[in-house]
């Protein structure tokens, strides 16, 4: 669900420069899955999918696979369209040092913005 | 190519709120009744552009809109200590009071986002006979806290950063990219604190419990607009209020929290209409 992170597109390339001095990993679970994605300057350079023994990173995003899916549809629905917004219906909890987070909330965003499925998302 | 010239005039002007010396900014536009305009949070009067330039507005109304006090090119009051700011309930009706009475302006029509859009329900409480009409734009009674507001200011995050990540995500995913990003840009420009101090009025100070019941819209006619996209002055809570009130809303679609700002052109669709209404 969030392999394609670590894969190059025209968006996620865009992104690297509001992040350049980010160096860290964070977990994305959906409850049932794990994905840990290691981000280095800015880079996505790995995400490993669990399941995991003892996994290390700096913080975690959880939501259920629905609330995820929603999230990643093309034009989400209202509620469904910013993790702040799922934050405010409690569907997804933030945890852990959340620092890297909030100092490049807008980079994160975007970042699992790019996942979802529109034109410019798609192009190399 | 020759310059296209906005309708739009700028202005700097000297006056006091609560006996303190301010010195304010404002724009404005068209002539007619007047349309004072506020802003939201953390941000300046740059998200009305689009009604300061529309012309079906501009042949009724005169729009103005100021920047508040520490925002766009508002200056910080005398004395003023950087991470001190916060706004009170109060200090929001001064300024407001204020600059309509230094303008002279009679029975003004005053129309507010977010913050905006939670201190006409006080003005609609406190002085309903000042005011033509009231239109609240993501407008609720009340917010509870749903995120550490403390993020937004701190030495070791950049505050334009974050704030412009906190915009971005309140609005639609449909409104156009140019426009969401100016919109998130005059956010990225605020000054360190002062969106977190107005937060200080949208989530504690200024919330509103049963005094919603005391306004009367017979005294001054009020109009709820909502974007479907607002998460954080949602459409049902604009609903709630508009039933306590006892008068219709309007949930716009595919807009989020700043609809004259990041979709004016589907803004202006809902607005024309309440705009003409009133006389």
């Amino acid at each position: 669900m969030f392999k394609k992170l670590a894969e190059k597109n025209k968006v996620r390339n865009s992104l690297t420069i509001m992040a350049q001095y980010l160096n860290t990993c964070f977990m994305i679970s959906t409850v049932d899955d794990e994905y840990l994605v290691s981000i280095e300057k800015g880079n996505v350079t790995n995400v490993e999918e669990g399941p995991f023994v003892m996994p290390s990173y700096i913080f975690k995003l959880t939501a259920s696979k629905d609330e995820w899916l929603k999230f990643l549809q093309s034009t989400p629905q209202p509620g469904s369209h910013d993790i702040i917004a799922m934050l405010r219906r409690k569907v997804l909890k933030f945890e852990g040092d959340l620092h890297p987070l909030m100092s490049h909330l807008l980079y994160f965003k975007l970042l699992l913005a790019s996942l979802r499925p529109t034109e410019s998302n798609n192009e190399n | 190519m020759k310059i296209e010239k906005e309708p739009i005039t700028g202005n700097y002007g000297k006056f006091e709120i609560d006996g303190v010396k301010h010195r304010i900014y404002w724009e404005e536009a068209g002539e007619g009744i007047p349309l004072v305009c506020l802003h939201t949070a953390g941000s300046d009067g740059r998200q009305y552009r689009a009604l300061l330039n529309d012309k079906r507005i501009l042949k009724k109304y005169r729009v103005i809109v100021f920047d508040m006090p520490w925002h766009g090119k508002s200056s910080p009051p005398e004395n003023s200590q950087v991470g001190h700011y916060k706004l009170s309930t109060e200090s929001y009706i001064s300024q407001i009071m204020s600059f309509i009475d230094g303008l002279e302006l009679v029975k003004p029509v005053v129309m507010g986002c977010s913050i905006g859009g939670r201190i006409i329900l006080h003005l609609a409480i406190h002085f309903p006979e000042k005011f033509k009409a009231l239109i609240g734009l993501q407008s609720a009674g009340h917010l509870d806290p749903y995120y550490d507001i403390s993020w937004l200011h701190r030495q070791d995050v950049h505050g334009g950063e974050v704030c412009g990540g906190i915009a971005y995500g309140l609005m639609a995913p449909t409104s156009p990219e140019n426009d969401k990003f100016e919109t998130m840009w005059h956010y990225m420009q605020g000054g360190p604190g002062i969106f977190k101090g107005d937060l200080f009025f949208y989530k504690f100070d200024g919330n509103i419990g049963t005094e919603i019941k005391k306004i009367n819209n017979s005294k001054c006619p009020i109009f709820l607009l909502t974007g479907e996209y607002d998460y954080s002055a949602t459409p049902e809570e604009t609903k709630s209020l508009a039933d306590t009130i006892g008068i219709e809303m309007v949930k716009m679609k595919n807009v989020g929290h700043f609809p004259m700002s990041e979709n004016p052109e589907e803004f202006l669709k809902y607005l024309h209409p309440v705009l003409e209404k009133i006389n």
